[in-house]
């Protein structure tokens, strides 16, 4: 009896969308609009989460700067103490000759490259923490080591590093509110786009019940409707998005060259997933709450 | 020759009833069987403050054949909407085949609405669905198998007359035909009880005839058959039992009665 009343609300589900061809439309086009704007917001919140992933790469490693006569047993011994620390997920000792061969290895060090005379690089411990939040600590206990050179302990940008922690919070705090915010009001269209579909289908509804439907039997053509609703918008708001993202990676590369967003093909299965059942779980959810006034029994 | 409703069925059971049979047999209902509808002290009160029924108390047992009469606005509708559980009573108690309809739960309803068998004025077929499909629909929403559905619903059409126009849209039948299809989906189920409201308010007086035969067909099979009408004519032809609503009241219940009783009809000639 499942099967049977699954099957009859399937095929329910179909003739009625495309019966009502005009404002399932509608609805479609609401809710790709909808999912175009949570696509983009995923995308961009994506981008901006690699770009700072990248950041906080470059400032969770620290540099410790080791005063030259340094006895090489005392950074042993520090190395030693601070690749123990639970913090720290790596370190790694860099002679002043390495150090000065890394500089020259810079292309942007060019010309700097050529004037030098002797080796004035300090010999440095690079130290891979685990969590941003740490870096402050391990710099501090930098600091205190008496091998450090006391005229540049550390390259550890205390401010730089705060505000990137408080930006990758924000933003994500910006990510998930707007996020919300598309959710309510793509609940309202969609509810108001499918109630007008269901008023003009009161008729059918008011005879459903008459003679002995169920509210879901009633329901159920109607949920299968919004979900249909929605995988479909959600797969033209998908296509769009897909061709668009390369385009516009580039092009935003192009123009902002200081932040290096990059084009990321695996996130578009993601992207697929998270729109499809975004699409299909709004579609059921504004079919249940548009139809409600008008099944109760 | 009179029957009592017990008869019928037993008889309907064996062998469906002749034409001739039904256009003779004017039946008694056994009042010895317990009522299946019974209203005790129903008031009917909407939010407007208009009382649509005062008091009403009344037994229906099982077979009878119950003209519901009374003019515009007496409380008709209402009676039916309270039968149907569209409405509940605001005092009172209704109990149809055991079951108190001001106390059944939401979820009952449905199963409730299976054992009853609607007909309306305006019909109320879905004009998208065949005349077929329409009447399959009510056995689909019982969640009946396929092959079920085909053969009672090809039954029932052919009971109502209407074998052959299966494929038809409602839009492309008459009035009387339209009628047809709700009856046969009305009884396609095999309902105990049929509740009609003004069956034949939108039919000439022959197709209103015809279908009123129908209805005689179905309770002679066995089922209870509650009737608001305005069908003078029919009231007065057929002398069922009569029940007058006027004011929200039973001013009259007459077993085989008319569409007026004397007193009024003395009154109407006075005038």
């Amino acid at each position: 009896m499942i099967y049977r009343n699954l099957r009859f609300a399937l095929n329910s589900a179909w003739q009625s969308f495309w019966r009502n061809l005009a404002v399932s439309m509608a609805a479609v086009l609401s809710i790709t609009l909808i999912l175009i704007l949570a696509g983009i917001n995923l995308l961009v919140g994506h981008a901006f989460s690699q770009v700072l992933d990248g950041f906080r790469a470059k400032v969770s490693e620290i540099s410790i700067n080791v005063a030259d006569g340094t006895p090489l047993q005392s950074v042993y011994d520090f190395q030693q103490q601070l690749s123990t620390d639970p913090r720290v997920s790596g370190v790694r000792f860099i002679t002043k000759d390495e150090a000065l061969v890394q500089f020259k290895a810079d292309p942007n060090n060019l010309v700097l490259a050529q004037q030098i005379e002797g080796n004035p690089l300090d010999a440095k411990l690079e130290v891979r923490v685990t969590r941003l939040d740490d870096v402050a600590a391990i710099d501090t206990l930098a600091r205190r080591w008496p091998g450090v050179d006391p005229t540049n302990p550390t390259n550890y940008q205390g401010d730089f590093v705060n505000r990137m922690l408080e930006l990758s919070s924000w933003l994500g705090v910006a990510g998930v509110g707007l996020l919300a915010i598309l959710v309510v009001v793509s609940i309202v269209i969609v509810m108001n786009t499918i109630r007008t579909a269901v008023y003009h289908r009161r008729k059918e509804i008011e005879v459903m019940k008459l003679v002995g439907a169920t509210e879901w039997f009633v329901r159920g053509p109607f949920v299968i409707e919004g979900v249909m609703t929605g995988l479909i918008a959600a797969a033209f708001a998908l296509a769009l998005l897909v061709i668009a993202y390369e385009p516009a990676v580039d092009r935003f590369r192009s123009d902002v060259a200081f932040i290096p967003l990059s084009y990321d093909p695996a996130f578009v299965a993601s992207l697929a997933r998270d729109l499809l059942v975004g699409g299909a779980l709004l579609g059921a959810l504004g079919s249940y709450i548009g139809v409600r006034r008008y099944v109760r029994l | 020759m009179r029957y009592t409703a017990r008869d019928l069925a037993t008889r309907a059971l064996r062998r469906g009833p002749s034409q001739q049979e039904t256009h003779l047999m004017v039946l008694t209902p056994d009042f010895d069987t317990r009522p299946v509808i019974s209203f005790q002290h129903v008031w009917k009160t909407y939010p407007t403050g208009t009382e649509a029924l005062r008091d009403v108390n009344l037994v229906v047992p099982e077979g009878d054949f119950v003209f519901l009469v009374g003019p515009s606005g007496a409380g008709k509708s209402t009676l039916v909407r309270l039968l149907i559980r569209e409405e509940k009573p605001t005092k009172g108690k209704i109990f149809v085949d055991g079951i108190e309809l001001g106390r059944m739960k939401r979820r009952q309803l449905p199963k409730y609405r299976r054992k009853v068998g609607l007909v309306f004025q305006d019909f109320k077929l879905l004009p998208n669905l065949t005349v077929y499909e329409n009447v399959a629909f009510a056995l689909r929403v019982h969640g009946e198998a396929e092959h079920t559905i085909h053969s009672r619903a090809a039954e029932a059409l052919d009971t109502v007359g209407l074998a052959g126009k299966e494929n038809s849209l409602p839009a492309n039948l008459s009035g009387g035909e339209q009628q047809r299809v709700a009856i046969a989906r009305a009884l396609v189920h095999a309902p105990r009880f049929i509740i009609a409201d003004e069956p034949t308010g939108n039919l000439d007086p022959a197709t209103a005839w015809e279908i009123m035969q129908l209805f005689l067909r179905i309770n002679a099979r066995g089922a209870t058959v509650v009737m608001a009408t305005h069908n003078r004519e029919i009231v007065d032809l057929l002398r069922r039992r009569v029940v007058a609503i006027d004011a929200g009241q039973v001013a009259r219940d007459d077993r085989s009665g008319r569409y007026h009783d004397d007193l009024s009809k003395s009154q109407i000639r006075a005038q």
